[in-house]
């Protein structure tokens, strides 16, 4: 199976002098193509670092990160910025969106960037997406008007324009109550199975329980590694007490 | 601990407070100079006038005087506190030569006089009435300033050789704006010339109260005295004397009034996006029982201490550049008495600027009270409105790339945050489109017939109207000619309502051979039309349509008012009509020459010059640069002082403004970054949301410039007793060139201050 990214002894540090510590202490991993994979650990212990790091977003200082064999630190700011826009997706735990934009807005702003001839093309994507999460009748809104669970969901949207190889989660049920977790976490699983790879940083292990592969780690580093089979709807309190039993080992 | 919080708040926006204290030094500094200057004028003009005992009237004369009828009339007349008349001889610019330059060129008529005994002195630069040897000559002082002559030079009239003594003060006619200019020799000098030139009489008067004049100049007409040349009074001595630093200070006080705007715009900006910023700490400040007065005063402590700096700053700036502005009052009449007072009103002048700041400052922290504490805990930054503007969306865009229409879309969301900096775009675009304009216009050849003065290319000058035929018939017949007009200005007696006779100068002759420009009205065509200057329709209360009364020939003639027009000439006081009249004396005869090939000017002036050696010929570019000259100088001079203020202004408030809309946008830039969006992209949207705020304030400041900026420039015209007055703008640089600089100002500081954006770190912002 090919790899999508190779992370190879990453270092991230952060601070100067007497404050300095390495967030990321030397981690490696990685995620094949349409693998679905979270990543849990205590707060600080550089999850969401770790991500960022994946997805070019922030520099490492030392190691590597290859997306689809390429070095990202021979890549410019313009190149990743491409990368990022026509093969990674992203949702954060927060709605990230333009405050003066309408919810169709926030969600094709990433596509017509430089894609301004297929407006039409480009909306109607948007609106077959929007229908497919369930907020079709949203897209004059504004993000203010809408609830949480339904800003995800646009988010999601957006993430998904680029049809990306990998999708990024930081938390993206963090901020929701369990119900529209749960509806969320359905949409992805379904992505996934469409084959689009994703890494979702998470502390949840409802969350963790619908992945294929979870890594744990603390204090900058991998510390242990759970795999499960695909999610198919089946045994998921299994799956959870899996997960659930594996912290308690590790001490996270 | 207000220092700490003061000094740490100060660290960490360090452009912002200095651009801000910039702002309040300047307009600070402007508001001193006006008022310094103001004072200064003022105090040194009644100095110069009160030295001098300027007459409170005085008729020029040429021609015979019955110089004992004048002496019973003075001493009848019971307004009269002294009287004198004042030899002046006239002589050909050519025949005076100081140093190495001769007079030749000059438009002005240069003549010679004594030292007055008992009034009307003519005093030396310290200010002391001066006492001529034999052999010195003094020299007005407008010669020291265009460098023609120095103290030592040495001056040859009309052969006889003179050394320039010294240069002096003459306070009827020290302005460029007067046509006659008097140089000071001793009485036996001066009887030696006496033959050498023409001699002019000056009949002047000193009254016992100022306030009788209109009595005695109505008086000094009905008696039928010597009256063959222009008539001025006290008020006009007064008003020639101070319009060329009036107009700067004018200017001054027109662009420190928009300075002071500009610097509370700033304020304005900088206290919203601090306090937006601050929204959380001032909730919690509210939770936790501090007062709205206690959390005010950190902000009033703040703004006061950069609006004191400022201002200190500001004040002694003021006291430096004071002396280059003063320069040319001190030149022309002198030190003012009260010169220390001045720098006591420039202080005055900045503490009113520094409390109005405090009281605005403090009007803007008003908003304290509209912080929800409950609120501004839980959401920080204060909820904003419902930002999206419908039927604009990039869904349905299909006129912008999505950049552009990111760009404009901001700033159709955000008006109010928009509104100050476009207020500030404004300013600028008017502090630059407005003095260029102006002087454009007074440059221009056709501001010349604001002035009373058709557009021609020569004029012909004689006081002996025998001659002027002479001079009509060579016109007539030199081919490179293609029009010609003569006219002749004559004394007349108008009826006034209460049936007492004044004395009014009529230029007969075509009027419609060279147009002048009417503030109302047209031109007079039939033989019972007459049109008034400004000054004249003023005087006697008249408007087009009126009847006035003029003897012509012994009698009686009503006369309608066809036209009032604006006229610089011969004091203001002017009249124009058709009828031919063969009586009354000429005072003396124009020819206006236009020719066919304008570069032809300067050989036809000599020409005509050694023709007519009996009349003065001159370049009528000539005849303007030289009295209206240091006026178009000195406004040449600010609109390119105000193109860089303009431009300053647009640069540090365009800098300002992104460094806080870059702060207050880093989550909408990290959400773009990390969606793909790159520095470039979003560079771009910063760059088109400037550009669009600046298209709307060119748009705005020169149309604003074109109405209420005429207005204003009328309004400093209007000094010169030019009416009706409109802009001549020079499409190239008043819509190509400056809109482009202002373009790429606003360009330059844009990127200069969104540099920063890029720096935005995606991973640090993103949570919010």
């Amino acid at each position: 199976m090919n790899r999508i990214i190779i992370g190879d002894r990453i270092v991230k540090t952060f601070g100067e002098g007497d404050e300095q510590r390495n967030v990321l202490n030397g981690v490696s991993v990685e995620i094949n193509e349409g693998e679905f994979v979270s990543v849990m650990g205590p707060s600080g212990s550089g999850k969401s670092t770790l991500m960022y790091a994946l997805s070019g977003i922030d520099h490492v200082d030392d190691g590597k990160v290859l997306f689809n064999g390429k070095d990202l630190s021979t890549v410019t700011e313009s190149e990743l910025s491409d990368l990022r826009r026509t093969k990674m997706g992203f949702v954060f735990q927060q709605p990230t969106m333009l405050k003066n934009l309408n919810i169709l807005d926030n969600i094709i702003l990433p596509a017509m960037r430089s894609n301004r001839k297929n407006t039409a093309k480009i909306v109607a994507k948007a609106r077959t997406l929007m229908k497919r999460v369930g907020i079709a009748e949203l897209e004059t809104r504004d993000i203010t008007q809408v609830s949480g669970g339904q800003l995800q969901r646009a988010g999601i949207c957006r993430a998904l324009m680029s049809s990306p190889e990998i999708l990024f989660g930081d938390e993206p049920t963090g901020a929701l109550n369990s119900q529209s977790a749960n509806e969320i976490m359905d949409i992805f699983t379904e992505i996934n199975a469409e084959g689009t790879a994703m890494l979702l940083v998470t502390h949840d292990a409802k969350v963790a329980a619908r992945t294929e592969r979870i890594l744990f780690m603390r204090d900058g580093q991998i510390v242990n590694e759970l795999r499960l089979s695909k999610y198919d709807g089946l045994n998921f309190d299994q799956r959870i007490q899996k997960v659930a039993s594996k912290m308690l080992e590790i001490g996270i | 601990m207000f220092f700490r919080i003061i000094r740490n708040d100060v660290l960490k926006s360090k452009v912002i407070t200095l651009t801000t204290m910039i702002f309040v030094a300047a307009a600070s500094m402007l508001v001193s100079l006006a008022a310094i200057l103001v004072v200064n004028l003022s105090g040194a003009l009644d100095t110069l006038m009160t030295k001098a005992e300027t007459p409170h009237f005085m008729q020029m004369h040429s021609g015979d005087i019955d110089i004992a009828r004048l002496g019973a009339f003075a001493e009848q007349n019971p307004n009269v506190d002294e009287y004198q008349v004042v030899e002046f001889l006239g002589m050909d610019g050519a025949e005076i030569v100081l140093g190495n330059h001769s007079l030749a060129g000059s438009v002005q008529d240069n003549g010679f006089s004594i030292q007055n005994e008992k009034f009307d002195y003519l005093l030396d630069l310290n200010g002391n009435i001066i006492q001529v040897s034999d052999g010195e000559i003094y020299v007005p002082v407008a010669y020291m300033r265009d460098n023609t002559a120095k103290v030592g030079d040495k001056a040859v009239i009309s052969g006889e050789e003179f050394v320039v003594a010294g240069f002096l003060r003459d306070s009827t006619m020290n302005s460029s704006l007067s046509a006659s200019k008097r140089f000071l020799v001793s009485s036996n000098d001066f009887a030696e010339l006496k033959n050498l030139g023409s001699i002019e009489y000056l009949i002047e008067f000193r009254l016992k109260d100022f306030s009788a004049i209109g009595e005695f100049e109505t008086a000094y007409a009905s008696a039928g005295l010597e009256a063959n040349g222009p008539t001025v009074t006290y008020t006009l001595f007064k008003t020639m004397n101070a319009v060329s630093d009036g107009m700067m200070i004018a200017i001054i006080l027109l662009i420190s009034a928009l300075v002071v705007a500009v610097a509370f715009m700033c304020i304005r900006f900088t206290l919203l996006a601090k306090i937006e910023g601050d929204t959380r700490e001032i909730g919690v400040m509210k939770a936790i029982g501090m007062r709205i007065f206690d959390i005010k005063k950190i902000y009033l402590v703040k703004y006061a201490s950069i609006a004191a700096i400022g201002s200190i700053f500001g004040y002694i700036l003021s006291l430096m550049f004071q002396d280059v502005l003063l320069e040319n009052i001190r030149l022309y009449m002198g030190e003012s008495e009260n010169s220390s007072y001045a720098n006591v009103f420039g202080m005055i002048g900045i503490l009113l600027v520094f409390f109005a700041i405090i009281v605005y400052v403090n009007g803007v922290l008003g908003r304290f009270r509209r912080i929800s504490a409950a609120e501004a805990i839980r959401f920080g930054a204060s909820q904003e409105k419902k930002r999206s503007v419908k039927g604009f969306s990039l869904s349905s865009n299909r006129l912008f790339g999505t950049n552009i229409f990111l760009g404009i879309k901001d700033v159709l969301a955000r008006k109010k945050l928009y509104a100050t900096s476009l207020a500030v775009l404004v300013i600028s675009a008017f502090i630059m489109i407005v003095p260029q304009n102006l002087y454009n216009t007074i440059s221009s050849k056709n501001f010349i017939q604001y002035m009373g003065i058709g557009n021609y290319d020569l004029r012909i000058q004689t006081s002996e109207p025998n001659k002027a035929d002479e001079i009509a018939k060579t016109i007539e017949r030199d081919e490179d000619v293609v029009n010609y007009a003569v006219m002749t200005t004559k004394t007349f007696k108008v009826k006034s309502g209460n049936g007492s006779e004044e004395n009014i100068k009529v230029e007969l002759g075509d009027h419609t051979a060279f147009p002048i420009q009417y503030a109302e009205g047209r031109a007079p065509s039939r033989n019972d039309e007459i049109a008034l200057s400004t000054i004249n329709a003023d005087e006697m209360g008249k408007k087009v349509g009126d009847v006035l009364t003029l003897v012509i020939q012994g009698k009686e003639q009503n006369l309608a008012i066809t036209g009032i027009y604006s006229d610089v000439t011969n004091g203001g006081k002017t009249a124009k009509a058709v009828f031919a009249d063969h009586s009354a004396n000429a005072i003396w005869t124009i020819v206006c020459v236009a020719l066919s090939d304008e570069s032809l000017v300067a050989s036809k002036v000599s020409q005509y010059s050694s023709i007519f050696d009996f009349a003065k010929t001159s370049d009528i570019d000539e005849f303007v640069s030289q009295t209206l000259g240091s006026t178009i100088d000195s406004i040449e001079m600010v609109s390119y002082v105000s193109v860089a203020i303009a431009l300053l202004i647009m640069v540090l408030v365009t800098l300002l403004f992104m460094k806080l809309l870059v702060a207050k946008d880093r989550y909408s830039i990290a959400v773009m970054k990390v969606f793909g969006f790159t520095n470039s992209d979003i560079t771009t949207q910063y760059i088109v949301r400037s550009l669009f705020v600046l298209f709307i304030g060119i748009t705005l400041g020169t149309l604003l410039a074109n109405t209420f900026g005429e207005m204003l420039a009328g309004m400093v015209i209007s000094s010169f007793g030019a009416t009706a007055f409109h802009f001549e703008v020079n499409p190239l640089k008043a819509y190509l060139f400056s809109p482009l600089l202002m373009v790429c100002a606003v360009l330059i500081a844009t990127i200069i201050g969104t540099s920063r954006a890029g720096e935005i770190k995606i991973s640090e912002h993103i949570k919010e």
